[in-house]
């Protein structure tokens, strides 16, 4: 059987001097695939046979098709995989918050206080500097109503 | 017909940290649901000032699944419970009692996608592999249906027994059931929803749009989000709180 090379080829780089591509061919009744990365021009500066073979069997044109497809194919798995790790880290962020509020309501003026619009302020809070000016406004609060008793 | 009485149970027992998470809990309810009924379940020891956010309280024992019983003790014709190391984030919380519909009980449940944030789901019964469906981190019940509250009971009592190796039906891998099961009121769950007659009546349904009600911190790892695009209702801190540590 005539080798053969199947339609994924890409290109490894835009000027096109490296090409990336899968033959595949019976020998001695077995069918061997195989995994080349080919260089346009060989050491001594001559053309590469099996990369104008390539080029021969699926058309220049189809290369750029496939490496295109190939590449908005890796930018959306690396948009993914960036967008997981955000979540990933905004998740983390979120439950040391968490835990930053539950001690922040610990302190004796916060536990004690019955201010529930304050109170509530600080629970919903999305930062620890947020959490830090409501507790600021809880124990202000706090220590005004000690002030007029 | 009077109109059922409609309330949340919250229990803390044991570890005084689940109380300070059980009084942040409450205020949460509180702060999106001003008018709502809250019953706190807790040891006489970790009553302080804050306890007064509870609309009753409920003594306990510091049984490490006390949640079981507050569950049974419930003051209320329909009842949510909810973890208390859980925090609510969102209005419709005032919804929840129309997730009940016609069911008995109202469950989130354990899917592939999120097994991994699970100690264990599937597990060998009868030489077949079963899995657990049914979390039991938030539950809606018709409280006042005694069949339910007898459910509630004898969940308390039967993993009590499975505990203290009581009680472990043969068809369980003997290993298995040592190491992962006997030590989990899901393994308990499981067995009465799906393996006692006398509860095969019951009708077991799961909240619409189920993530909402119990999101697990762990699901935004994978951005897991509710079917409707729709924020958490109830966040679950479980795994990334720190229990055992003071938290000042």
């Amino acid at each position: 059987m005539a080798r053969k090379w199947l339609d994924n080829a890409f290109w490894e780089t835009p000027k096109k001097q490296i090409l990336n591509a899968i033959s595949e061919e019976e020998i001695d009744n077995r069918q061997i695939r195989q995994v080349h990365k080919l260089n346009k021009l060989n050491d001594d500066g001559t053309e590469n046979e099996l990369f104008n073979e390539v080029i021969a069997f699926l058309g220049e044109e189809k290369i750029d098709e496939s490496s295109k497809k190939r590449l908005e194919k890796k930018q959306a798995e690396a948009e993914l995989e960036k967008s997981k790790k955000l979540e990933h880290e905004r998740a983390k962020k979120l439950e040391k918050l968490f835990e930053y509020k539950l001690e922040t309501f610990e302190i004796t003026e916060i536990k004690e206080s019955k201010n529930r619009l304050l109170k509530s302020k600080l629970r919903r809070s999305k930062s620890i500097p947020e959490v830090n000016l409501y507790a600021m406004m809880i124990v202000k609060d706090a220590l005004e109503d000690e002030h007029t008793k | 017909m009077n109109t059922p009485s409609k309330g949340f149970v919250v229990v803390a027992s044991k570890n005084s940290n689940f109380y300070t998470y059980a009084v942040n809990l409450i205020e949460s309810i509180k702060d999106w649901y001003p008018e709502s009924q809250i019953c706190l379940v807790t040891e006489e020891r970790f009553i302080d000032e804050r306890a007064d956010e509870a609309d009753q309280v409920i003594f306990c024992d510091d049984h490490y699944r006390a949640k079981l019983w507050g569950m049974s003790q419930s003051p209320y014709d329909i009842t949510m419970y909810v973890d208390a190391d859980m925090d609510c984030e969102h209005e419709d919380i005032a919804k929840v009692w129309d997730e009940l519909g016609d069911k008995d009980l109202v469950f989130h449940e354990l899917t592939p996608e999120r097994e991994k944030y699970y100690a264990i789901r599937e597990f060998r019964y009868d030489n077949a592999i079963e899995k657990f469906t049914l979390c039991g981190g938030v539950c809606l019940y018709r409280s006042s249906n005694p069949l339910v509250r007898e459910f509630m009971e004898e969940w308390f009592e039967l993993f009590n027994k499975q505990q203290s190796g009581m009680w472990k039906p043969k068809e369980f891998d003997s290993h298995q059931f040592e190491k992962d099961l006997k030590h989990f009121d899901q393994t308990t769950l499981w067995y009465m929803t799906e393996k006692m007659d006398k509860y095969k009546d019951l009708k077991i349904g799961i909240f619409h749009d189920d993530i909402r009600w119990n999101y697990f911190t762990q699901y935004a790892y994978e951005g897991l989000k509710s079917i409707e695009g729709k924020p958490p209702i109830l966040r679950h801190y479980s795994g990334s709180l720190q229990k055992d540590k003071l938290i000042v």
